[in-house]
């Protein structure tokens, strides 16, 4: 009964109750008598147990109070020698990050996985919703751009073919004019293409030259220095003889921006 | 699969809450039943080998698992958030304190101060206090932490003490039996069988009290065997 007094390391108290124990269990005669008996076992042992532990822990003694101690030493505890209230223990003060000194060392002695956290944290469940309405209003806006679109296509390609066309026209003019000013002259095709200021301008004269030549309005011919020259044609009947003969040279001409300086 | 289940068990691990066979088939495995075993053990290996952390099965009949830093300590300072580093302070004195007192330390369901009654005896019960110096809380009262006082960094250390860390596997609670009021016992828990050692921890304790640790020749010698 008398735990406290049996646990003492010095005293046969516990042997003693064993002793008796045993005495008693020859008068026993009852059912509930027997059952306070194994239950005096029971607790008997346990005492028994916590005895040997202790037996073994006397071998090399641990003073938890000098450890204690020792622990507020470490977190840093400030032990002065005035007394401010005799209430607490005297001047005896644990500062405010005690346990962080100690959760700076701990750490140390544990193989603990560190835990896992998401960098940017995660996602939340909101956006889809609007999205989906952007996307809705994005796709009929563009359905409309592209209803506009071909219209505008078509007038700007046909003015592109009315310009081209223009344009083949007036440098026919122009050639016509410069032949029946001098018709005896040979017009070079270089001189005639050629803009001194501008390559793009250029390529674009030969290229409408080229459709003046197709259409039969022009011709080019070699003279003695194998350098080509150009003179308009007139388009009549008898010329469709020729047009299927001889009018189907080909000429590649190729110029690039050094040899046009 | 497998690296579903990477996600999930570093994610589980967060809270140091052992993580339970069952969750991980309910949440990740699911349909692969058959293929349970395969897709662990590829997953232990992803993360021995990706985070240097080793999967343990610290119950074999319940399968509980805990993950465990497998690398060895960098000099660098430890990254932690809230509270944890105190937290692991905290743990590693009580750590200490059992081992240092032979493993265990009782202590009871009231204050340090009981009553001690036993009434299956047919005597007139007597009263006492159990002094019990040295146990858990008379301990911790020398550290300026109360069971029944709220803590200034830790809060309800009682709760602290007795669920958290015994949820977390690192303490475990055993009653014994036949008290009255009942009357528990401390020890080490599973995860503290891992993530330390005794030798770390006589370590502590020595590097504390200025001495060498084999000052304590039977804490020592038994830190030594434990193979």
């Amino acid at each position: 009964e008398n735990r406290e007094s049996m646990l003492n390391s010095k005293s046969n108290r516990l042997t003693e109750a064993l002793e008796e124990a045993n005495r008693l269990f020859d008068g026993v005669c009852r059912a509930r008598e027997a059952a306070l008996d194994a239950q005096f076992l029971v607790i008997a042992s346990n005492i028994g147990k916590e005895k040997a532990n202790e037996l073994h822990s006397e071998m090399s003694a641990f003073d938890s109070t000098a450890f204690a101690e020792d622990l507020l030493t470490f977190m840093g505890i400030n032990r002065t020698e005035e007394t401010d209230d005799s209430e607490d223990v005297p001047g005896v003060f644990l500062p405010s990050d005690a346990w962080q000194t100690m959760g700076e060392e701990a750490p140390k002695y544990f193989r603990r996985a560190p835990t896992f956290h998401y960098m940017m944290g995660s996602f939340k469940s909101e956006p889809p919703v609007p999205k989906q309405r952007i996307e809705r209003q994005k796709k009929a806006s563009r359905g409309k751009a592209e209803q506009a679109m071909p219209a505008q296509l078509k007038k700007m390609e046909e003015s592109h073919q009315e310009a081209t066309e223009k344009e083949v026209e007036r440098i026919l003019r122009i050639l016509q004019t410069h032949f029946e000013n001098d018709p005896n002259t040979p017009i070079s095709f270089f001189d005639f293409v050629i803009d001194p200021n501008s390559f793009a301008r250029t390529v674009e004269n030969m290229f409408h030259v080229s459709f003046l030549i197709k259409d039969g309005l022009a011709k080019i011919k070699l003279d003695e220095d194998e350098l080509p020259i150009i003179e308009p044609l007139k388009p009549s009947g008898g010329g469709e003889e020729d047009s299927r003969a001889g009018a189907r040279n080909q000429v590649v001409v190729s110029l690039d921006q050094k040899e046009w300086q | 699969q497998v690296s579903e289940l990477v996600q999930f068990l570093l994610v589980k691990d967060q809270k140091k809450i052992p993580i339970k066979r069952a969750d991980m088939l309910k949440n990740i495995i699911r349909e692969y039943r058959d293929a349970y075993s395969e897709i662990v053990n590829r997953a232990g290996r992803t993360l021995q080998e990706v985070f240097g952390l080793q999967l343990v099965e610290i119950d074999t009949k319940r399968h509980i698992y805990i993950l465990v830093n497998n690398l060895p300590h960098s000099e660098g300072q430890y990254l932690c958030r809230g509270k944890e580093k105190e937290k692991m302070g905290l743990l590693l004195v009580i750590l200490s304190f059992i081992f240092m007192k032979g493993n265990s330390v009782k202590d009871s369901e009231s204050s340090a101060k009981i009553r001690f009654v036993v009434p299956h005896f047919p005597f007139a019960p007597h009263s006492l206090t159990p002094p019990f110096p040295g146990a858990l809380w008379e301990f911790l009262h020398l550290l300026r932490v109360y069971p029944g006082k709220q803590h200034g960094v830790f809060g309800d250390v009682r709760k602290l003490v007795t669920e958290e860390f015994v949820r977390q596997k690192y303490l475990e609670t055993t009653h014994i039996p036949l008290t009255d009021p009942p009357e528990f016992k401390y020890q080490w828990g599973p995860r503290a069988e891992k993530e330390t050692s005794k030798k770390d921890v006589l370590n502590f304790v020595a590097k504390i009290q200025g001495k060498d640790p084999t000052f304590w020749a039977s804490q020592y010698s038994e830190a030594e065997a434990v193979p």
